[in-house]
């Protein structure tokens, strides 16, 4: 078996399961953020009126909202206080970070466990050696807070292998992307996505962190990265409770395999209006932009906060834009100060928010009018996502974002890295 | 499990967003049943009826698995969704809320909008009344169409938990 039906194997209580098959598994991690929070606890606490079975593994964490703009989001975020309180489980305030960092960051995520959410990235713990996949609302109120357990159909796996080195000004989400439109939108529908190779093997893990994230938005329903020491040293950092690292057998347990080789790999961008729209940055190079943003769910890390600094070092932001830094958590945020990238960032023109996870639907800043344009690291472009549905959302790395700040148009970030 | 009605068609790839807008997502149902899908088609929330039947492409519902985008499209009437594929989270919330869900692979190319549809969610049979046309579509699993009879998944939660006997 992979890793996927090992870790469903042994939470359904079976000691094998095969692609296709429904299992009723036990779920260790019930991850919330403000806005599907609320939802999920609308309909436990009206349609579903059973107790919450182990509120000890139920977390919130308020994202979206850093600060409510408005008395109905500030009642929102009470009520989902007071449901807090009311069943005894985990909550993360305003001003904690992303939802997923701070899951992480809090020991909430473990190798060889079952992760889920509402939040349609929720498969990025995959990257820990977890089967996480994100679910409805129904499905939190209805199984998982009542009775901890979710239904999951058993996925066909397809193997991503990953070789290759790229050069500098390339990073780990130029290749995350570029796989986004390889693979494309849709082009693994319902199935887990073993990401693997010597490629993934060499990346830290918050880098290797960019992969699992691309999988909801290929279709498929989890990704996963075998966990190795590096995994076992990383979590062992947020954690003390005991974990089970499991591994898949062999190569061969994958129904398909698809190699790609990053190696010529450019610096890359996905243009609305779909996050397959990839392109390199140089075919798109010069289109205006008026905001910048380092953030939300795979942003927003020390090393984005990094790679633009190593660009914004000595230069300033172009007049007309402005660039939001959005850290993903209040350690990032501790650790910028500490390297001192909050004064070199802030002194390049930069504005820093605070922990969450920014301009991600625009529910607490980010909106924009028709005209305008942002270059970010979040993870999706959808029209409408981020104010009007006519402005324009580039995806692309710290270091194409902080370039693209400096000229004020997307610009190949090796222009300065030479 | 029958649906029959009249057709609105839409694209590929369209994700909750547009289904239901991020900023209308903590309003009433009511507010978004007013407004859903009116970006791809401003008809749509005021001329859908009960039983009307929406065909979309590939990748349906994909983006943000919020279940309201589904249940705005079912507090429209709708007798059934029929799409080339689906996104899996739309997918697996259509049927947890008891709306009733069909992949069609080539549904696109022979429906046009305003056409009258006979679905069979069950065998997954579609047929066009204009051209006669006949597709055959996935059939349902008997554990989603278990769902759906039972009214989505609440009612079966504890009975799938093992902990109590419908």
């Amino acid at each position: 078996m992979n890793l996927v039906e090992k870790i469903l194997a042994k939470a359904s209580g079976r000691s094998q399961v095969t692609a296709g098959e429904i299992v009723v598994a036990d779920v260790d991690c019930l991850l919330l953020h403000d806005l599907s929070g609320y939802l999920t606890s609308r309909v436990f606490e009206k349609e579903v009126r059973k107790p919450m079975r182990y509120p000890d593994r139920v977390v919130m964490v308020f994202d979206h909202h850093f600060s409510p703009p408005t008395e109905a989001q500030a009642q929102v975020l009470e009520e989902n206080r007071a449901f807090a309180r009311r069943h005894g489980i985990h909550l993360f305030d305003c001003g904690s970070g992303n939802i997923h960092h701070v899951g992480v960051r809090n020991g909430f995520v473990r190798p060889g466990t079952v992760v889920v959410g509402s939040d349609s990235h929720t498969p990025v713990h995959g990257t820990l050696g977890c089967f996480a996949a994100g679910l409805g609302n129904n499905s939190h109120a209805g199984m998982v807070m009542p009775f901890g357990k979710a239904w999951f159909r058993v996925p066909e796996t397809t193997r991503i292998e990953l070789t290759g080195q790229h050069e500098k000004g390339v990073t780990p989400r130029d290749a995350a992307l570029w796989l986004t439109g390889q693979i494309g939108e849709g082009g693994a529908e319902y199935r887990a996505l073993h990401f693997a190779g010597p490629y993934i093997e060499e990346l830290e893990v918050w880098d290797r962190w960019l992969f699992p994230l691309i999988t909801i938005d290929v279709g498929a329903k989890c990704g996963f990265i075998d966990p190795d020491d590096k995994t076992r040293e990383f979590v062992s950092r947020f954690t003390a409770e005991p974990f089970e690292v499991m591994r898949s057998d062999s190569a061969a347990e994958a129904s398909e395999t698809r190699t790609y080789d990053i190696s010529e790999l450019e610096p890359q961008v996905a243009a609305s209006p779909t996050l397959g729209n990839v392109h390199p940055v140089g075919e798109l190079a010069g289109s205006d932009i008026q905001w910048a943003e380092l953030g939300g769910h795979g942003g927003g890390r020390i090393e984005d906060i990094r790679q633009a600094a190593a660009i914004l070092r000595g230069r300033k932001i172009a007049d007309g834009v402005k660039f939001n830094v959005v850290p993903s958590s209040r350690q990032v945020f501790a650790q910028a100060c500490e390297e001192g990238l909050v004064a070199e960032l802030f002194a390049a023109g930069c504005t820093w928010f605070p922990p969450s996870t920014g301009s991600n639907q625009a529910i607490n800043m980010g909106a924009m009018a028709a005209t305008e344009a942002m270059v970010s690291t979040h993870a999706r472009n959808f029209p409408g996502r981020n104010g009007s549905a006519q402005a324009r959302m580039y995806l692309g790395s710290a270091s194409t974002v902080a370039a693209s700040a400096v000229r004020g148009k997307l610009t190949d970030p090796r222009e300065f890295l030479a | 499990m029958k649906a029959h009605g009249r057709c609105w068609k839409f694209g590929d790839n369209i994700p909750t967003d547009q289904i239901v807008r991020s900023d209308r997502a903590l309003g009433s149902m009511e507010e978004m049943r007013a407004h859903v899908l009116e970006n791809l088609n401003p008809a749509f929330p005021l001329e859908v009826k009960p039983g009307d039947i929406l065909v979309a492409g590939r990748h349906f519902g994909q983006s943000s698995g919020r279940a309201i985008a589904p249940k705005a499209l079912q507090a429209t009437g709708l007798g059934a969704v029929v799409v080339e594929s689906a996104a899996r989270l739309f997918y697996r919330n259509c049927f947890e809320i008891g709306l009733p869900l069909v992949v069609c692979p080539g549904i696109t190319a022979e429906v046009e909008q305003g056409d009258v549809l006979a679905v069979d969610v069950e065998s997954g049979a579609v047929t066009v009344e204009r051209s006669g046309a006949m597709l055959t579509g996935e059939r349902t699993d008997p554990f989603l169409l278990d769902m759906l009879r039972a009214g989505g998944i609440i009612p079966l939660a504890g009975k799938l938990a093992g902990e109590e006997t419908a």
